[in-house]
């Protein structure tokens, strides 16, 4: 099937999604795919940083399009013609790939959130993106926990990846996301782990916890100083692509590429 | 001059190549030391210029540890030497040697030696020899180290059991073989060490709470909202199953 919707979610916040996001995205782009990202997480946007777009420069967002004030054209924002200064970001010049930022600006925060979104406008926005701009992947980066938002998403996935952190509040939490996607029937299920302690053994992890959910585990990803350090502007994992962090995160890059 | 110290004598890096006349002409001018237990033969950091044969009894050779405390690196023998490269570069000493016991030594001196070298071309010539086939044999091994080193590096330790060192019994002079095996011992220890450390690594054990995990799933599937979500989404994904 092509144009598959991959959500990528977890129980708390600061996990690594906008990261990881941002990072997959441009992975699945390099292995020469037409991919999007959208930004849902209209509470605390912020995936647009990782991708170089300035706050000021920004025009039309999700927002408008869900309100019907813009054209998802007018939204698709091209990374590839606009690399920016950053190291990592220069390799993906010429690359399909888009971003589809969320409003930033407070006011039309609160809007969409009294309002609330309607399953079928978002989805109905999210399938006219991909048909719009032929993608073959379409990555929602989301809002911690599970409000109605993130469950709209969750809803309209084919692939979820929930990433957690090996400790047991997320695992808590993981298990009854995991519970909710099988019940909204999600085709294909993945967990990651971030920010794992280097003094876990990965593999007997890797194994637990796939064990405890009957999930797979698409990567283990360690916690890192480096990452922490250097992040905040650049897709690390083409800036720094022999990083630990970097060459686990291709593994799971691997699993979506993979999934049919 | 007894045939055993010439047998002794022949056995050094520098006299090796020596014919016996000229062996015996060299063992000539060597002096016999007595020692008398913990007399001290070479004190590290003196200028060296003697180099000894060991022909009774034994030596330690000390360092001083970061402590100050006494450090004993090695013992040596009868038909050992000591210092020969002193006849040569007159370098400092690298560590301190005394007498275990009641030992006799021959000393060599330099100066006495170099007169041998004026008057015998010969010996001049056997001894440049004997360097230069050790320098090539040191420079293969450092080599060949170097390379190891690398896999080390790369966490590679397959060329331990495919290369151990050749001979350990190899004569006690040969510092290339020396650094060889010790250089061996380092990666099995440190080998040893990495594998301990990887089965130091933690397991994380968790239980998940199946009470709370079920009462909080119920929570949210309980909502209007949840009920009608779930509808849509069948709906959408059997019409996508469709198209
Ligand atoms: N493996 C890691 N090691 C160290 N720091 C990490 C790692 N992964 C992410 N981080 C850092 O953690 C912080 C949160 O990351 P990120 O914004 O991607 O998480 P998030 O899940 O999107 O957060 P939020 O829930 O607030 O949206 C960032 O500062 C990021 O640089
Ligand atoms: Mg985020």
């Amino acid at each position: 099937m092509k144009g598959k919707i991959v959500s990528i979610h977890s129980f708390r916040g600061g996990t690594g999604k906008s990261n990881t996001t941002a990072n997959l995205a441009a992975l699945v782009a390099m292995a020469g795919k037409r991919v999007g990202v959208v930004d849902t997480d209209i509470q605390s946007p912020g995936i647009h940083v990782l991708f170089g777009l300035d706050e000021n420069k920004m025009g039309k967002t999700m927002n408008d399009f869900l309100h019907g004030k813009a054209t998802i054209r007018e939204i698709g924002f091209s990374i590839g013609e606009n690399t920016g200064g950053a190291d990592g970001r220069a390799k993906l010049a010429g690359k399909d790939l888009w971003l589809f930022p969320s409003s930033i600006r407070g006011r039309e925060i609160s809007q969409i959130l009294k309002e609330g979104i309607d399953f079928n406008l978002l989805n109905e926005g999210l399938q006219s993106t991909i048909k719009e701009f032929d993608l073959d992947y379409l990555f929602i980066d989301t809002h911690p926990g599970l409000n109605e938002e993130t469950l709209l998403s969750i809803a309209t996935s084919d692939i979820l990846i929930i990433i957690l952190r090996p400790d047991n509040q997320d695992l808590q939490g993981t298990s009854v996301t995991v519970d909710i996607a099988r019940s909204l029937d999600v085709p294909n299920l993945v967990l990651m782990v971030n920010k794992a302690l280097p003094k876990y053994d990965f593999v007997e992890l890797r194994k637990e916890i796939a064990s405890k959910f009957h999930a797979p585990v698409a990567g283990i990803l360690p916690l890192s100083f480096d990452l922490a350090d250097n992040a905040s502007n650049d897709l690390f994992s083409l800036r720094f692509p022999d990083h630990d962090w970097s060459k686990a995160l291709r593994e799971v890059a691997q699993a979506i590429l993979v999934i049919e | 001059m007894s045939t055993d110290i010439l047998r002794q004598l022949k056995k050094t890096l520098i006299f090796s190549g020596l014919s016996d006349d000229a062996l015996a002409e060299v063992a000539q001018k060597a002096t016999t030391r007595r020692l008398s237990k913990n007399d001290v033969l070479m004190k590290k950091g003196e200028v060296g210029d003697s180099l000894f044969l060991i022909h009774q009894g034994w030596v330690k050779i000390v360092t001083v540890d970061s402590k100050g405390d006494e450090l004993i690196i090695n013992k040596c023998g009868p038909g050992e030497t000591i210092g020969e490269m002193a006849l040569l570069d007159q370098g400092r000493r690298s560590a301190t040697v005394i007498a275990l016991e009641d030992a006799q030594v021959l000393e060599l001196k330099n100066d006495v030696f170099e007169k041998i070298l004026n008057q015998r071309p010969d010996v001049s010539l056997s001894i440049i020899r004997s360097y230069s086939d050790r320098l090539r044999f040191s420079t293969t091994y450092i080599e060949r180290a170097i390379d190891w080193a690398q896999k080390i590096a790369e966490g590679d330790y397959s060329f331990v059991d495919q290369t151990q060192p050749t001979n350990q019994t190899a004569s006690d002079d040969d510092k290339a073989t020396q650094l060889l095996s010790a250089f061996f011992t380092m990666v099995n220890r440190v080998k040893e060490r990495e594998d301990g450390l990887k089965q130091q690594l933690e397991k994380l054990s968790f239980e998940i709470d199946q009470a709370r995990r079920k009462q909080e799933f119920e929570e949210i599937t309980s909502t209007e909202f949840y009920a009608q979500l779930k509808e849509q989404a069948k709906a959408l994904r059997q019409k996508r199953h469709q198209d």
